[in-house]
């Protein structure tokens, strides 16, 4: 098994995210999926205080492919594979029965089942559409001839969002993110996420004070 | 469901890898592709790649598009476009309205045959039936109300030749642009008046330390990615302050430094505030004020009236926040930029507002100084009079726009500085001043006034629509056009400000895949249109344009004088050309250039003031001196704003954003895909309205129904939509087709307003004094 600073891993920024839903959109485009479909990957938006006192984080969502992969373990039927060249998860839909114990099991709420009822998730673009990827050899995706970025992170307009073998998305994190994330102080260590900058202050009321919650420090 | 765009052909993004993975793969990376017609691995599908410039809200950001089959299974942007990238050695991207550019471009709800009316219904004909009508109804129009009454409201276009037509050609002085009449008029006009043109819209961002967002979220309502790209640039890159002055939380207030939040149109007093504390600190450029501006005298004074404590009473901004601003932005100088453009504008009081706004670029002498209000320069394309190499007859030279000929409209000041009002047009019809309309890619019963325009449109002896979309203008046309899209046609595309602050540009594509159903792009129309007026009226000034065989040719002329080709364009990397590059500071060689804080030797302002009972230099224009006021039986402001999802009423059609738009207001499980009206839980209290809610919204003038949304980053007492939804709507899926009944979710939020509008240029006055009260149902 490849070394896990090899396998594949999400960053994101969301001071640099405008909550723009971009993401979502080239996403379905790409997998060819209706707007009535479920989004792979979700953007959020997370208000909290009162006017003026207010805040409101925008943050983008998806599988994170994590180095755990509850989802994989808790599978009855072993039709989700953590990949062991980059860590990629995939699901064979041939082998899935829709037991959602993956969706339970998730800690970001990744899984799908509106495609005919069987799970259906982000799978970095390896393939394209439910399932897409599971049939891709288990060479690492870097490795792969023709394969494209992630299509959320080529269309992100604020550069918010990064994909790549951990070792090499690290480099380009923020100290604090890299440490955050090395010590699992984030999301358990499953996805590298640049700490939110709370500089702004609006004038008249006290500035910064609203707690926002978002699914990174809400705890499991 | 209606019928899933790219269904037309049954190819899914999700055959492209499995067709194939290399090329098409390659191609959703930006890049690696070069030609056309590259047959896929297995040979089953033939994949090409094209380049073009998106018109969604017709701000040209680079789109690259794969093609498989005569579809467009997959778009993205163009790494370092000027306008869809943050400049050199950075990736393009295409906002969520760029990426709708492929569903629309095989949307079945797209008008797809022309038509035109016959016994009151609109009926399916051929384009040479269509073409020889609408120039037989031309030239009958013409006979019985003449040519001048015949208003041109083309908007945006992929081609420069509809004014050709209906200006010179036809011969129609009325013209109502997208830009002064309904958009921003004050910023673009006092700009324009004060010396710098409409630069004072965007700063230099990326060179910039203090960038100060008024009443603009420029991250998620922007004019070409590039800007947002550009402000996250400068915060990153340079630590640059971001300080936002908007009466509500955006995401732009979100990611400031300082979030001012200002009580609606009272900005003006706001700016004079900060140019009192800069004056009064001797922060200001001595030196620029001394020798290159003119009414700094006046200026000063206006300025002195407004201590930050008076300010902070009218603003609600505190006095220390208004001094912090004033004293960062003056210091950071010339480094530091305003954005302003509709939020300051689109008031009664707007004038004085964006005039006291811009003044502040003078008072600390950023002008075209690196990181300041930068002078963008446009390329020096050709103009049509330069390629043409026919001589015709201008018909519209010596014709005065009604406006300004006619006795009635002497009590407005506007016509001192406009040619057209666009809350006037329906009274000019009553006159019999205009009879006949051209549209074009646009709706103006989304723009201001709308239950009189309905009639006007009604009215009107001759109405031709070239739309891609059904809206309230197209169904109730005599004739229609149906237009291809962006990406169905050549274009070519430039403009001032990008991501490149000291060179210009130029950018294009050739067609992507061929026009859709039985459409075609707006050259053809015209060209055609002209070709029949030719026969029909036996003038050769109507033959202009057979000196080209095609669009692509007439573009190749235009690109003559930069050295570049559509071809260059439409091949290699990357679809943009940079082809001159020009300096900051350039005002210093030019010994006219004057920075004008008083207006008082604009001779045609200093009327139209007087008679609006305003001054020649900045001053304090209260609310509703100009427009409403909020009061007892209606005591909510109302204004319409923008959001990153749709542009105008181009974009409402598309479910992927009706659906992503649902989401971000944390609605997507209700059937409802209209506009929502943004509500402080405070104000919804009150009145028993929870998020969900169908809630009306009553004014004097008008009223319509919508959705509740209730958030905290609205201000109390204020409640917005965005425009562009509900009655007249392009959003066709609840319609049989032509001619079917206007139901769409939402509100036309100018159903109520009347005649409210900036008097110096005409701008629509939307902040309307109105009550909501629960509608029932949710």
């Amino acid at each position: 098994m490849a070394d896990e600073s090899d396998h594949w891993v999400f960053y994101f920024d969301p001071n640099r995210c405008i909550g723009c839903h971009a993401c979502s959109v080239s996403c379905k485009q790409f997998h060819g999926r209706g707007a009535d479909t479920d989004d792979w990957r979700t953007v959020t938006h997370h208000e909290a205080g009162t006017y003026p006192d207010v805040e409101d984080v925008p943050i983008s969502m998806s599988c994170m492919h994590c180095h755990d992969a509850p989802c994989e373990k808790v599978c009855p039927t072993n039709a989700i594979e953590k990949r062991e060249s980059d860590g990629i998860v995939t699901v064979n839909r041939d082998d899935c029965i829709g037991c959602k114990y993956c969706g339970w099991a998730c800690p970001f709420g990744a899984p799908t089942y509106g495609d005919e009822g069987l799970m259906s998730k982000c799978n970095m673009c390896l393939g394209q559409g439910p399932g897409g990827g599971a049939d891709v050899e288990d060479t690492p995706k870097h490795e792969l001839d023709d394969q494209v970025q992630p299509n959320c992170v080529s269309d992100c307009v604020g550069e918010a969002i990064k994909a790549g073998p951990e070792k090499e998305i690290i480099q380009e994190a923020s100290e604090a993110a890299a440490e955050r994330f090395r010590s699992g102080a984030v999301a358990n260590g499953r996805v590298i996420v640049e700490p939110l900058q709370k500089t702004q202050a609006s004038a008249g009321g006290a500035g910064g004070t609203a707690e926002v919650t978002t699914p990174f420090n809400a705890g499991d | 469901m209606s019928e899933a765009p790219n269904s037309r052909s049954g190819l899914t993004r999700r055959s492209l890898l499995k067709a194939s993975g290399a090329v098409a793969g390659a191609a959703a990376l930006g890049g690696c592709l070069s030609g056309e017609g590259t047959s896929a691995d297995d040979g089953s599908a033939e994949i090409s790649k094209a380049f073009s410039n998106c018109w969604m809200c017709s701000h040209n950001c680079g789109q690259e598009v794969t093609v498989m089959e005569g579809s467009v299974v997959n778009i993205t942007g163009v790494d370092g476009h000027p306008r869809g990238s943050a400049g050199p050695d950075t990736e393009g991207t295409l906002c969520p309205k760029g990426l709708a550019q492929q569903d629309k471009t095989h949307d079945p709800k797209r008008i797809k045959e022309p038509h035109i009316r016959r016994n009151g219904s609109l009926e399916k004909v051929s384009w040479d039936e269509a073409l020889q009508y609408t120039a037989e109804r031309l030239v009958q129009f013409d006979e019985e109300h003449g040519s001048e009454t015949f208003l041109d409201a083309t908007s945006w276009a992929e081609t420069s030749i509809f004014r050709t037509v209906w200006k010179e050609l036809y011969g129609s002085p009325e013209r109502i642009s997208r830009g002064i009449h309904v958009c921003a008029g004050p910023t673009f006009v006092t700009g324009g008046m004060m010396g710098v043109g409409s630069n004072n819209r965007i700063p230099d961002y990326q060179n910039s330390d203090y960038i100060i967002a008024w009443g603009r979220n420029i991250l998620n309502s922007f004019a070409g990615q590039f800007e947002a790209k550009g402000v996250l640039e400068a915060i990153e890159n340079r630590g640059a302050t971001l300080v936002t002055i908007d009466p509500n939380h955006t995401e732009t207030a979100e990611k400031s430094d300082h979030w001012l939040p200002v009580k609606p149109r009272t900005d003006g007093a706001l700016a004079l505030a900060m140019a009192n504390v800069i004056i009064e600190e001797e922060r200001y450029d001595q030196e620029f004020v001394e020798n290159y501006t003119h009414g700094f005298d006046a200026y000063r004074e206006a300025a002195m009236d407004m201590p930050p404590e008076d300010a902070a009473e009218i603003t609600g901004v505190p006095a220390e926040a208004i001094r912090e601003v004033a004293r960062g932005f003056a210091e950071a100088a010339p480094r530091a930029g305003i954005s302003v453009w509709t939020g300051t504008a689109q008031s009664g009081n707007g004038w004085k507002a964006t005039q006291n706004i811009t003044a502040l670029n003078g008072l600390v002498g950023n002008i075209d100084r690196p990181g300041g209000l930068r002078l963008w320069e446009y390329p020096s394309t050709a103009s049509f009079g330069e390629v043409c190499e026919m001589d015709y007859t201008n018909r519209a030279e010596f014709k005065e726009p009604a406006l300004k000929k006619y006795d009635e409209y002497s009590d407005y000041p506007v016509r001192h500085i406009e040619g057209i009002a666009h809350n006037l047009v329906p009274e000019m019809v009553d006159n019999d001043h205009i009879n006949g309309i051209v549209c074009h890619h646009d709706d103006p019963l989304k723009d201001g006034n709308t239950q009189a325009w309905i009639q006007a449109i009604e009215d009107m002896d001759f109405v031709l629509s070239i739309d891609a979309y059904w809206n309230g203008v197209s169904r109730r046309a005599d004739i229609v056009l149906p237009e291809s899209t962006s990406l169905e046609k050549d274009t070519m595309g430039t403009g001032n400000w990008s991501a490149y602050p000291r060179h210009k540009w130029v950018t294009g594509g050739k067609a992507a895949v061929e026009p859709q159903w039985n459409t075609r792009p707006d050259w053809d129309i015209l060209t055609g249109i002209a070709d029949k007026m030719a026969e029909e009226t036996d003038n050769d000034d109507w033959t202009v344009f057979q000196q080209w065989d095609s669009h692509g040719e007439f573009i190749n002329d235009q690109l003559g004088t930069c050295g570049t080709t559509l071809e260059d364009l439409s091949t290699g990397e990357k679809n943009y050309c940079l082809v001159e590059e020009y300096d900051y500071e350039k005002w210093k060689d030019n010994p006219n250039f004057t920075f004008r804080f008083d207006l008082d030797q604009i001779s045609s302002f200093a009327k139209a003031a007087e008679e609006a009972g305003m001054g020649t230099a900045p001053e304090w224009v209260p609310p509703g001196t100009y427009g409403d006021e909020t009061g007892e039986e209606y005591p909510l402001e109302f204004t319409d704003t923008r959001s990153v999802f749709f542009s105008h009423g181009s974009n409402q059609p598309h479910e992927r954003l009706q659906d992503q738009y649902a989401k971000r207001n944390g609605l997507p499980d209700e059937d409802y895909r209209g506009n929502y009206l943004h509500m402080n839980p405070k104000d919804a209290e009150r009145r028993g309205v929870e998020t969900g809610d169908m809630v009306t919204v009553q004014s004097a003038d008008g009223e319509g129904t919508l959705m509740a949304h209730l958030t905290e980053r609205v201000q109390p007492g204020l409640v917005t939509a965005e425009y562009g939804f509900g009655a007249t709507s392009s959003i066709t899926s609840r319609e049989s087709g032509t001619g079917g009944p206007e139901e769409a979710d939402g509100m036309n939020t100018m159903m109520l307003h009347t005649d409210q509008m900036d008097p110096i240029t005409g701008q629509v006055d939307r902040h309307i004094a109105v009550e909501v009260t629960p509608a029932g149902g949710d």
